[in-house]
């Protein structure tokens, strides 16, 4: 292909993606602009760049302890998740008897569950154990990370089951012949291959845990442990929505994810650069 | 070997975990329930959670005053509108609700009952205005947390409610708005700005709302029948032929033509004044909707505040105290009516600087001048669930005549009703 | 040797099964016990046990049916919608332009925003947005308020859906493409193959891992979606837009009526764990191992 053929498409490339971007472009507009202004013109630029909706909605919202809150929820779960998932999926794939078929079965069948039919059972269950198991699980943050383990362990064991297939169990019987452990097996050999599929998994489960409303808005009482999902609530009534503010405080909510995104994505390139070369 | 560690020391970090949970959720319990000690009076915390998100703000301001004055502390829960009964129920459900809670009389008010602290006995219950209180059983079990109108809210400078008496005169009116070319009377798309308080007025006029209300439930009446529905009929054909489609209009839309002159007329109530604030200064009055002669506003509790009976004793004294508190003292009684914006429903407190439409509200109450609202006994979820699609049916499709809506109307409401 | 064994394999599943067993299943199985009792969902009013009745109503609710039936056909199109945009955005983002990595990012980024805030950009794009473009253009056969029509409404509703989704699929397919080997590929041009036979009988077969996940991961996400659902259209207009697990939501919130909302909730899970079953056996036979 010839360098400027080249050119040209990329830049085709990266104008309709920008085009696909355009939603995000009016959020952002707006949420510069007063009220009256918007209800003029959705479209325009503002007249002025004020940064005051931004700063109103970051105090309305208690940006900063939100933030937090949003943040370990979120890196607890993935990290839990990732590891038991991967844990679980190979042990399923290497012994596949009618046990591991029935236990993934039950993972992949239940992602088919709509959250709602289980909320109120899932809420009276968690104070069953509160009582007579003393465990805190409701409005802690640990009640929650747990919760967040169990919806998003279906679709995690799914994913790494699908690519831990592709490993071939030569490198495995190898390591044992050599008097690695089951654990070293994993741990050493196989975990590393998985990288690709981590980060993918990772990445997914960042987002399901950080945008996540509903689960949350029921486990979490307490005003100090809301996380920044539940914190936007500020502006959407019952009747009306700021919408100005609005924009500001979700554009907020969307940047840590964005930047985690940019950041992680360089690794599937790796991940999956490194298992091509092997 | 060292892959063993490892596993064990996840294992230990999971325990940790939620020991560490609980010690902290253990902490917080500890503090609510210390009486004696720090400031003698110090009561135990509770929690307050409603589901108007126009004075979440105000209300932790409130509350941050009440700490600096008692000492005692209040926090507030909050959540969208829409998720508010799905919260407040599973919460409940998982014994994690809040102490103090709102209700709307009627069906929702019915359905809690069983969490409901008898205030019969209180100190502030005698503050409530005659016939304000939330009652169930005989007993006192809510506090008002003011009183709303609706109407007709309309710019002064376009529309004189002297000059239109009743039905055919609306009409008229709004044809002629329609010739000259300005947006006569507006409706918005949400479901009670559709149609949950302007169907209320037929409904209140009859003899007795709450028995009427049960007939059309058993398919006992046909609404087409009924005098006040067919002229109500006939003002939403009217709606239909003059104006903007009502399902093309949001609360937002609607204000904002109301403010710049756009539209004369909407179906509102004292609160869409706070809407104006963004706009030029403008002269609105609320009329009533002239069916069959109304000539009154319709105003009501709209919701009212209960306390949990499954609190612990000491966190009810401490939401009774906060209660009195509120209607007692400076503070909570400048609150209530300066930033809340609510016309109060309890006698300790005298409005001053009502905006115009809360005040004409307020001067209707105080003559008895009202009809009551007729829509907390609708059963539950009809407005959003059957109202509101039927009536957008009949706004989006020109072909359906008031007669079948109102046929239509009668066969929903017993299906909805079982 | 075969105590061990069966010792490590618990080791290494019942951690994750266990949490999943009280978080899902025991929940799951409670809500089918409810399914056979009257309750309107508050603790203190009475649980009335009535058998199968919930089961026989919910067949004879128009609206159910009417729902199930949009959702049926709104899955169909966000199925096909999600998983040819993203094929054909990994299938760019992996030709080896300059800018691949660039719109790699820009594309999966609708991906990062919650449900929930989605639904409400859009519906401010399709209410405002769209009422703009179509006065100022005049082209308002295609901009008008999507929302307010029943019969434009569902597709407002696929669009959304497949904006938000496509890059997530878009990420499975990078990683299926970026798994077939170079020399395959390179194989195959030497022999003179060109890009429509390299497509179809090269990458396609060897993708086939990828559309088992990506197809399952689509019906389940378009058959559960409810963020979005209730903050773009909230079931309107007249109930044309409300799928399934609004529908469910409705009935045990809106109306209080729990056991029939969960019997609804049974009925359809028994009906969508067959469709994709039959999906998944079928795509997974035609995978090609390498």
């Amino acid at each position: 292909m010839s360098k400027s053929k080249n050119g040209v498409v990329s830049t085709l490339i990266v104008i309709l993606s920008l085009l696909f971007l355009s939603p995000i472009y009016i959020m952002l507009v707006n949420s510069f602009k007063t009220r009256s202004e918007l209800y003029e013109n959705v479209l325009a630029l503002p007249g002025s760049f004020s940064f005051e909706y931004y700063s109103g909605a970051m105090q309305k919202m208690n940006f900063l302890t939100v933030f937090g809150n949003s943040l370990y929820v979120t890196i607890a779960t993935v990290i839990f998740v990732i590891v038991l998932a991967s844990m679980t999926a190979w042990m399923l794939v290497r012994r596949d008897n009618v046990m591991s078929k029935i236990i993934f079965f039950s993972f992949v069948a239940t992602m088919l569950i709509p959250f709602q039919t289980l909320m109120m059972p899932l809420m009276q269950v968690m104070d069953w154990i509160r009582t007579y198991l003393h465990l805190p699980m409701l409005n802690t943050h640990e009640g929650l990370i747990f919760m967040n383990i169990g919806f998003h362990a279906g679709i995690a064991v799914f994913l790494y089951h699908g690519f831990i297939k592709s490993i071939p169990i030569a490198l495995e019987e190898a390591a044992v012949l050599d008097g690695c452990s089951t654990f070293g097996v994993f741990w050493r050999i196989v975990f590393p291959l998985l990288t690709s599929i981590t980060v993918t998994v990772a990445i997914l489960d960042v987002i399901a845990s950080w945008n996540d409303y509903l689960l949350p808005s029921l486990v979490l009482s307490d005003k100090g442990l809301r996380t920044i999902q539940l914190s936007t609530f500020y502006f959407f009534g019952e009747f009306t929505i700021v919408w100005n503010q609005a924009m500001a405080g979700l554009t907020l909510t969307i940047i840590p994810v964005v930047i985690f995104y940019a950041f992680a994505q360089k690794y599937i390139i790796k991940g999956i650069a490194a298992g091509a070369v092997k | 070997m060292k892959k063993k560690w490892a596993f064990v020391l996840l294992s230990v970090m999971l325990v940790v975990l939620s020991a560490c949970g609980s010690n902290g959720n253990n902490k917080t319990t500890n503090e609510g329930a210390t009486n004696g000690g720090n400031q003698g009076e110090k009561q135990a915390k509770i929690t307050l959670f409603q589901s108007k998100v126009e004075i979440a703000e105000s209300l932790e301001n409130l509350v941050k005053k009440y700490k600096d004055e008692t000492g005692n502390e209040v926090e507030v829960w909050g959540s969208a509108g829409d998720s508010y009964i799905t919260q407040l129920q599973t919460k409940l459900a998982a014994n994690e609700g809040p102490t103090i809670f709102s209700v709307q009389p009627g069906a929702e008010a019915e359905k809690f009952a069983s969490y409901y602290h008898d205030m019969s006995n209180e100190s502030y219950a005698k503050y409530i205005s005659p016939n304000m209180a939330l009652e169930h059983d005989g007993k006192v079990v809510g506090v008002p947390i003011g009183v709303e109108g609706f109407g007709l809210v309309y710019n002064k400078a376009l529309y004189d409610p002297a000059t239109v008496k009743d039905t055919a005169g609306l009409v008229s009116a709004l044809e002629k708005f329609k010739a000259d070319g300005v947006n006569g009377l507006s409706l918005s798309q949400e479901a009670y700005f559709l149609i949950g308080h302007i169907i209320n007025t037929p409904f209140a006029l009859q003899e007795d709302p709450i028995a009427f209300v049960e007939q059309v439930n058993k398919g006992e009446v046909k609404l087409s029948e009924v005098p006040a529905f067919q002229e109500f009929a006939k003002v939403l054909e009217a709606i239909r032929a003059n104006s903007i489609n009502p399902m093309e209009v949001t609360y937002d839309t609607q204000m904002g033509d109301l403010a710049t002159g756009k539209t004369a007329i909407v179906h509102q109530g004292n609160w869409s004044y706070g809407m104006l604030a963004d706009y030029d200064e403008m002269e609105v009055g609320m009329a009533p909707l002239p069916i069959l002669g109304n000539d009154k506003l319709a105003v009501d509790i709209p919701a009212g505040w209960v306390i949990n009976n499954k609190a612990s004793e000491e966190q009810i004294t401490a939401a009774n105290a906060f209660l009195e508190w509120l209607y007692t003292s400076e503070t909570g009684k400048n609150t209530i009516v300066n930033d809340f914006g609510f016309i109060p429903a309890v006698t300790t407190i005298e409005p001053t600087g009502l905006d115009p439409l809360s005040q004409q509200v307020f001067d209707a109450t105080q003559a008895g001048n009202t009809i009551p609202w007729a829509l907390n006994y609708f059963p539950q979820g009809i407005i959003v669930n059957d109202l509101a699609p039927l009536t957008s049916e009949f706004f989006l499709n020109a072909s359906m005549t008031p007669e079948q809506y109102l046929e239509k109307l009668s066969e929903v409401w017993v299906k909805a009703a079982k | 040797m075969n105590k061990n064994s069966k010792l490590w394999y618990c080791i290494f599943t019942m951690p994750l099964y266990l949490i999943f067993l009280i978080v899902v299943v025991i929940p799951f199985l409670i809500g089918i016990y409810y399914s056979f009792i009257n309750w309107d969902g508050i603790p203190s009013n009475p649980k009335v046990f009535v058998g199968f009745d919930n089961y026989a109503t919910l067949f004879q609710d128009e609206r159910f049916l009417t729902s199930a039936w949009n959702t049926i056909k709104f899955t169909v199109f966000a199925l096909i919608s999600v998983n040819l945009l993203g094929l054909i955005f990994a299938l760019i983002v992996t030709s080896g332009f300059k800018s691949s990595n660039l719109a790699r990012t820009l594309l999966f980024m609708p991906n990062l925003i919650g449900g929930l805030i989605l639904g409400y950009i859009w519906r401010f794009i399709f209410t405002d947005g769209f009422k703009q473009i179509g006065a100022t253009t005049g082209i308002d056969s295609i901009f008008f308020n999507w929302l307010i029509d029943p019969n434009y409404a569902l597709f407002a509703l696929v669009i959304v859906f497949t904006w938000q989704m496509a890059g997530y699929t878009m990420v499975i397919y990078i990683a299926g493409i970026q798994g077939i080997s170079d020399e395959v590929m390179e194989a195959a041009k030497v022999d003179g193959a060109n890009l429509w036979y390299r497509m179809t009988k090269i990458v396609f077969p060897l993708l086939m891992p990828s559309f088992t996940i990506c197809l399952f991961l689509t019906l389940s996400g378009a058959f559960k979606i409810y963020d979005v659902n209730l903050s773009l259209t909230n079931g309107g207009p007249i109930h044309s837009t409300e799928l399934f697990a609004m529908n469910i939501f409705n009935e045990i919130f809106g109306y209080g009526n729990y056991g029939l909302g969960q019997a609804k909730a049974i009925v359809f899970f028994v009906i969508v764990a067959l469709v994709t079953l039959t999906q998944v056996v079928i795509t997974k036979r035609r995978e090609v191992q390498m």
